[in-house]
């Protein structure tokens, strides 16, 4: 229950934000949604929510394999959603269109990875540094 | 820290007298030492051959981390590795004035000790030791980690 709760509120946060990201982008890029866009939007999100909510499995490895393991399942539960739509809707998804909503999933996932890849990196240092101090202020 | 030693053999009433400006890690192991309540952990050495039955004093400042391995725990330090006969929970709380943190599920880490911190270009995040050893920080460690490094600093 409380682990539902948790991915409750992960996912309000994650649908929050990209709807205002999306709405900024579409002011800025003067394009509207549909009430379809929107529902896809919150299906990726509840996905995106449910995969980051996994890292807690993936303690043992390391983040690196766990980030690609984490995309690889993303890429099979958008897959699902897609196959489904298609099913559901008796709509037909084009290539173009499967490329289209994968390279709109990868880029900020990419994009995210990196910033995390970058944050441990900078969050390591600091910590370093802080031993340094407290080693030398013992000596001292 | 300024230190004075009189000596004075005809002292019947010998006496500490400590004055500090905030109790840092290192007043209270002084307090510690003269309370006769510093931790001293004994262990006898892990490997057979060397083991003679004889029980051996550590100093908590020699140790570089304590390994629990199959409900065993180890303290590793310069001489060699010891097998300690308490838990690594004990271990944690009654060192953590002494630059212990945990940083796994079985790994208690002694942070004067460390050489460096470094993460591996797989986003693993490593300390090293002087004797070449390195112990893994756990992510789910992360947080009480730094926390920990956050309140050394703080208090020092």
């Amino acid at each position: 229950m409380e682990r539902a709760k948790q991915y409750i509120v992960e996912l309000c946060c994650v649908y929050t934000l990209m709807s205002v990201l999306g709405a900024i982008v579409n002011i800025i890029a003067g394009t509207q949604t549909n009430n379809a866009n929107v529902l896809v939007m919150f299906a990726t999100c509840a996905i995106a929510a449910f995969v980051l909510y996994l890292h807690k499995l993936f303690d043992s490895v390391s983040p690196l394999v766990m980030i690609i393991v984490q995309y690889l399942i993303a890429c099979g539960l958008c897959a699902v959603l897609l196959l489904v739509i298609q099913k559901v809707f008796n709509q037909t998804v084009t290539a173009k269109g499967w490329f289209e909503y994968y390279r709109s999933f990868t880029i900020p996932y990419i994009v995210l990875a990196a910033l995390y890849y970058y944050r441990v990196f900078s969050e390591t240092k600091k910590q370093d540094e802080l031993i340094r101090q407290i080693q030398q202020k013992k000596e001292s | 820290m300024k230190l004075n030693l009189y000596e004075d053999k005809n002292n019947m009433n010998e006496h500490v007298d400590v004055y500090y400006a905030n109790m840092r890690p290192v007043i209270r192991q002084i307090i510690d030492s003269v309370n006769k309540d510093r931790p001293t952990l004994s262990g006898r050495p892990a490997d057979e051959d060397l083991d003679d039955g004889e029980e051996m004093i550590l100093d908590p400042s020699e140790i570089y981390y304590l390994d629990h391995i199959e409900r065993k725990l180890f303290a590793y330090t310069k001489d060699g590795v010891f097998r300690i006969m308490n838990t690594l929970a004990s271990c944690e709380e009654m060192l953590w004035t002494y630059g212990f943190v945990r940083v796994s599920k079985s790994n208690l880490i002694n942070i004067y000790k460390i050489r460096q911190l470094k993460p591996d270009l797989n986003m693993k995040v490593y300390a090293s030791f002087d004797n070449g050893e390195r112990i893994c920080i756990n992510r789910s460690y992360k947080k009480s980690f730094n926390d920990y490094l956050q309140k050394m600093r703080g208090i020092m």
